[in-house]
């Protein structure tokens, strides 16, 4: 009888461990990171958006990592790793969002001090002050040409041999959000005041820059975006935003689902509301303005045509 | 007219009207449950099913199923675990330990998985403190089968039961099977807690398993009023929490309404501070 109880613990502690490591496994650890060159200067960005407007100024002298970079975990809930903390040793320039949003960098920062990293707040760059409640900055138009201009005068000041190019590049980068301008001013001119239902405040600022009358209350989103349950009265008034067809679209954040978000995502089907997904996390294959571009056309599409886009193409 | 106005809204709220009628029946099962729980002395397992269930939980989070399987599927495999290890009431302590902490660190990394690797942003929330307003519909049949199933298990099991859990030895030379017996209350057992877990999260799940049936003891003598008060009790604790916690939305902060497992333990402890007082003041009198 003891014998057999212990085959039972040990069966039991082998089947554990076998059920973690496949897990472990199945997940897939990311690949091998090359050693950081000798001419190239290592910049990182807490979010892969940011990372992105670090390599389009930096060009061929710096070498651009992410650090939130996977489009389908939710930022707000992440955790570092000791990649992480390796790569941001490594940094001489970090660009970071700020407003709580990735407070997991200020502890990685002060974990691996240095003089000689900068580092470049968004919250700061854009003069959005701490109560700010919505931390989706980055949807806001005027938000990354700033950061591009701030990134180049950090570069220039660790490269100033190279100053010349920077600013060119942040000019040009500043240039090629052209088209997302025009395509938002379009949006803004044909529907105005037009009600969109949204999940999660995360492309709030591009909704607001489009004219467009965000209806959903702000205690459901900021719920949601908590990892909280948004209280049966605000689920109600959701609900019927989308029911009784008021909403044009339900722009839905991707990178936020619960088991409230998916039932939106039934109701919207179930009424013919057309969905537009939404992420906070730059999706692959896109750089940023292309991206955002692409996003606001879904809306327009949406809006315009009834056509759902819940994953961008 | 104010109460009638407040019954007609909450009803036609289609996410508390279901969470009323999920969280009703939920309490009968742990109150019922419960009692033997009480008598038995396994509050302790019945706390660690519901830590258990919650590796089932998040492991069915990361795979998208409905977390109510994965709460009664993990937990199924650890109470029969814990059934097994202990025989005694001394071995059972340390069995229920053991599997509590194996289970417990491979849940520590799931819930960070859930956090790295999915966007199910409410997951370890909605798992360790319970969100019954978001219970899909579709949780409501299942619910009530299982729920079937231990009341079924308690009902047929009743007399061995009570006999066995009150003097096992006399049991035991009657020809009571004790072992199966107390095998087949731990799937019952298993159901309660698990289901519990899903109404009022897997931390608090204890609360409307021993809390009701702790003071329905101290109220009652015979068990089956035991029984019926404690069920009472139950179910009068989640309605009233529920209703509370729809109330408030208009409590600071205001419009986000406060949880509901919250109000629960609330009224589970005044409910069990009330049976003390009474009891106090019956043997004074006596």
């Amino acid at each position: 009888m003891t014998r057999g109880r212990a085959y039972l613990i040990a069966g039991l502690v082998a089947l554990l461990v076998i059920a973690a490591a496949a897990l472990v496994f199945a997940t897939g650890s990311p690949a091998a990171k090359p050693a950081a060159q000798q001419k190239t200067l290592v910049v990182l960005g807490a979010e892969n958006e940011y990372a992105n407007v670090l390599a389009q100024v930096g060009g061929r002298y710096v070498r651009a990592i992410g650090i939130m970079s996977n489009p389908s975990t939710d930022p707000h809930t992440y955790e570092a790793s000791t990649t992480n903390a390796r790569e941001v040793a490594q940094a001489s320039l970090v660009v970071q969002n700020g407003l709580g949003y990735d407070s997991f960098m200020q502890k990685l920062e002060a974990n691996a001090p240095s003089t000689r990293r900068i580092i470049l707040t968004v919250a700061s760059i854009v003069g959005a002050p701490p109560s700010t409640e919505n931390p989706h900055l980055w949807y806001r138009p005027s938000t990354m040409p700033a950061v591009a201009q701030s990134v180049a005068k950090a570069l220039s000041q660790l490269e100033p041999q190279h100053k010349s190019y920077f600013a060119r590049r942040a000019a040009a980068f500043d240039r090629s959000l052209g088209p997302w301008r025009q395509a938002l001013a379009k949006l803004r001119q044909d529907f105005h005041g037009a009600k969109v239902v949204v999940t999660e405040p995360v492309a709030d600022y591009l909704l607001q820059a489009a004219g467009l009358d965000v209806a959903t209350p702000w205690s459901f989103q900021a719920a949601v975006m908590n990892g909280q349950d948004p209280s049966p009265q605000d689920v109600s008034t959701v609900d019927s935003l989308i029911s009784t067809r008021q909403a044009k679209v339900l722009v839905y954040n991707l990178q936020a689902v619960e088991p409230t978000t998916e039932s939106l995502l039934a109701i919207a089907k179930a009424h013919q509301v057309p969905v537009v997904g939404v992420n906070e996390t730059m999706p692959a294959g896109f750089d940023y303005q292309h991206w955002m571009l692409a996003e606001t056309q879904a809306l327009t599409a949406a809006i315009g045509q009834h056509k759902s886009e819940v994953h961008l193409k | 007219m104010a109460l009638l106005t407040l019954v007609r809204d909450l009803l036609q709220t289609p996410a508390v009207a279901t969470a009323l009628w999920i969280g009703s029946i939920v309490a009968v099962v742990s109150g019922c449950a419960g009692v033997f729980t009480v008598v038995r002395g396994q509050s302790f397992a019945g706390h660690a099913l519901g830590d258990v269930g919650s590796t089932g939980a998040a492991a069915a989070y990361l795979t998208a199923v409905q977390p109510l399987y994965g709460f009664l599927g993990i937990g199924l495999l650890g109470g029969l675990a814990i059934d097994r290890l202990g025989n005694r009431a001394r071995e059972r302590d340390v069995a229920t330990g053991i599997v509590l902490s194996l289970t417990m660190g491979l849940s520590a990394l799931l819930l960070f998985l859930i956090t790295e690797q999915t966007s199910a942003t409410g997951g370890p929330l909605s798992i360790l403190f319970g969100s019954i307003f978001t219970v899909a519909p579709a949780v409501t049949l299942p619910v009530e089968l299982f729920s079937l199933l231990a009341l079924g298990l308690l009902a047929v099991l009743y007399r061995p039961l009570v006999f066995a859990s009150l003097s096992p030895e006399t049991a035991r030379a009657r020809g009571v099977r004790v072992g199966l017996v107390g095998t087949l209350f731990m799937v019952a057992l298993v159901i309660a807690v698990e289901e519990s877990s899903l109404v009022a999260g897997a931390l608090l799940s204890t609360a409307l398993l021993i809390g009701p049936a702790a003071a329905a003891v101290n109220w009652t003598r015979q068990i089956g009023h035991t029984l019926a008060l404690s069920a009472f009790l139950g179910v009068a604790a989640v309605v009233l929490g529920i209703v509370l916690s729809y109330e408030s939305y208009f409590w600071p902060p205001l419009h986000r309404g406060w949880p509901v497992s919250f109000f629960i333990v609330m009224l589970v402890l005044v409910e069990y501070i009330a049976s003390r007082l009474w009891r106090r003041r019956r043997e004074a009198t006596a």
